[in-house]
């Protein structure tokens, strides 16, 4: 008898653990979307080039507009699907990039400037869409028509300390050709703070 | 032996449906993969602008000596020993990840800020970061271009513009002359003030300057 309720306990405990196990793996929420490469892989991604000019496009790649619908509406690029950057992990929306990337077709996204673009680029590229790229174009509206200008991305723009010298040389060389009226301009100022002194310390005098 | 019989098929059961379970553990190395955070929160991180810090505000927090920014160049280099912002360290994009770096960007002490050229890199730079959950980073919004067509070389607003253009350009020449550019009108200046200044001196000065001053030193001698 005293066997028989030693196993009883050990059978409720089991019974108990697996019940305990088995509702931890059903409350276990699977992610919606999952990262298809760690941080270093991300990194290399970055180095690879992510832009296409609009002069590269063709029927293979699907432009996507990523500014918001209002936007959208008041102009937008030729066959360019909207969808707005915040929304590009709706169910909907990824159906949309997974389907592109089966088959075999590359996305371009674009904003108004290529910056914008570049967080839903990141995020796609680390969720494993590695057919998008950015378009390299920068959108304003005028008069309700959207124009698109190419963007230069990384520019080197100009060097700042050859133009603080050349400023610094510019200015030195001017003081080199303005010395003479200086001396001119002070002397008279001289005499003229002299007669100032002078009244100054008469008051004081009086005073002590 | 009756209560040997009974144990051994319950046993037997629960052992088998505990191996059955373990192999739901080989979903989870699949999860492991999944560094830093979510998706969706990075994508939301990413889209808002909170990250920038402009230009101006980054002159301002220079100039006043602000103890608390850590200026970071993510381009390479070469580009990085050309030129750059004045006291920046240098981590190219490519390193990032390096350890060495490490201590740079996952901090709490500074307000690091990260540039390039223009944003982009530095954008990319900040996304990574900001997936791996390091806080207190910001990106010069426009990068070192921005910083030169603002900062080092301001645009003379014209005579349409409203007087706040004015204040904000008078504040980036004199940002600008704090990093070392000179003026032509530097020079002018002086000059042209000594020689508007210097004639009244003569002519009237004397006269006004003299009877304020005996009337203010009165009281006191009164006093002692």
């Amino acid at each position: 008898m005293k066997e028989l309720e030693k196993t009883k306990r050990i059978s409720i405990a089991a019974v108990i653990t697996i019940l305990v196990v088995i509702i931890a793996l059903l409350t276990y929420k699977k992610p919606k979307h999952l990262y298809t490469v760690n941080t270093q892989q991300a990194l290399e991604q970055t180095a690879l080039n992510n832009f296409i000019q609009k002069s590269e496009l063709n029927s293979e790649t699907i432009l996507i507009d990523i500014r918001n619908k209002f936007e959208f509406e008041k102009g937008h690029i030729e066959n360019a699907i909207n969808i707005d950057a915040s929304d590009i992990l709706l169910e909907d929306n990824k159906n949309v990039f997974e389907t592109l990337k089966e088959e075999g077709k590359n996305v371009a996204l674009y904003g108004n400037t290529p910056s914008e673009a570049i967080a839903p680029l990141m995020v796609l590229q680390q969720l494993g869409f590695n057919n998008v790229k950015i378009l390299a174009v920068n959108n304003s509206l005028n008069q309700d028509k959207l124009i698109t200008t190419p963007a230069e991305i990384e520019k080197k723009g100009e060097n700042i300390n050859k133009f603080i010298e050349t400023s610094a040389k510019k200015v030195n060389e001017l003081m080199k050709a303005k010395p003479k009226p200086k001396p001119v301009v002070k002397a008279p100022v001289k005499k003229v703070v002299i007669p100032k002194k002078k009244k100054k310390k008469m008051p004081v005098e009086g005073g002590c | 032996m009756s209560t040997n019989k009974l144990i051994t098929p319950r046993y037997l059961f629960l052992s088998a449906l505990i191996i059955v379970l373990a192999g739901g553990l080989v979903l989870l190395p699949k999860f492991e993969k999944q560094e830093g955070i979510a998706p969706e929160l990075l994508l939301s991180n990413a889209i808002s602008p909170e990250r920038y810090i402009s230009t101006d505000e980054l002159a301002d927090r220079i100039i006043s000596n602000d103890p608390s920014i850590l200026l970071i160049d993510v381009r390479d280099e070469a580009s990085f020993n050309e030129n750059t912002l004045p006291n920046s360290v240098n981590i190219p994009l490519d390193q990032l990840l390096n350890e060495d770096f490490e201590g740079y960007l996952d901090q709490a002490e500074y307000d690091v800020i990260l540039f390039s050229n223009d944003s982009f890199k530095a954008d990319q730079a900040w996304i990574l970061c900001n997936r791996l959950d390091y806080k207190n980073l910001h990106v010069l919004k426009g990068g070192i271009n921005e910083w030169f067509n603002t900062i080092i070389n301001p645009k003379k607003p014209s005579e349409n513009m409203p007087q706040t253009e004015y204040n904000l350009y008078s504040f980036r020449k004199a940002a600008s002359m704090y990093f070392g550019v000179m003026y032509v009108d530097q020079v002018k200046k002086p000059d042209s003030k000594k020689a508007y200044v210097a004639p009244k001196k003569t002519t009237t000065t004397p006269k006004v300057v003299v009877p304020k001053k005996k009337k203010k030193k009165m009281p006191v001698e009164g006093g002692c």
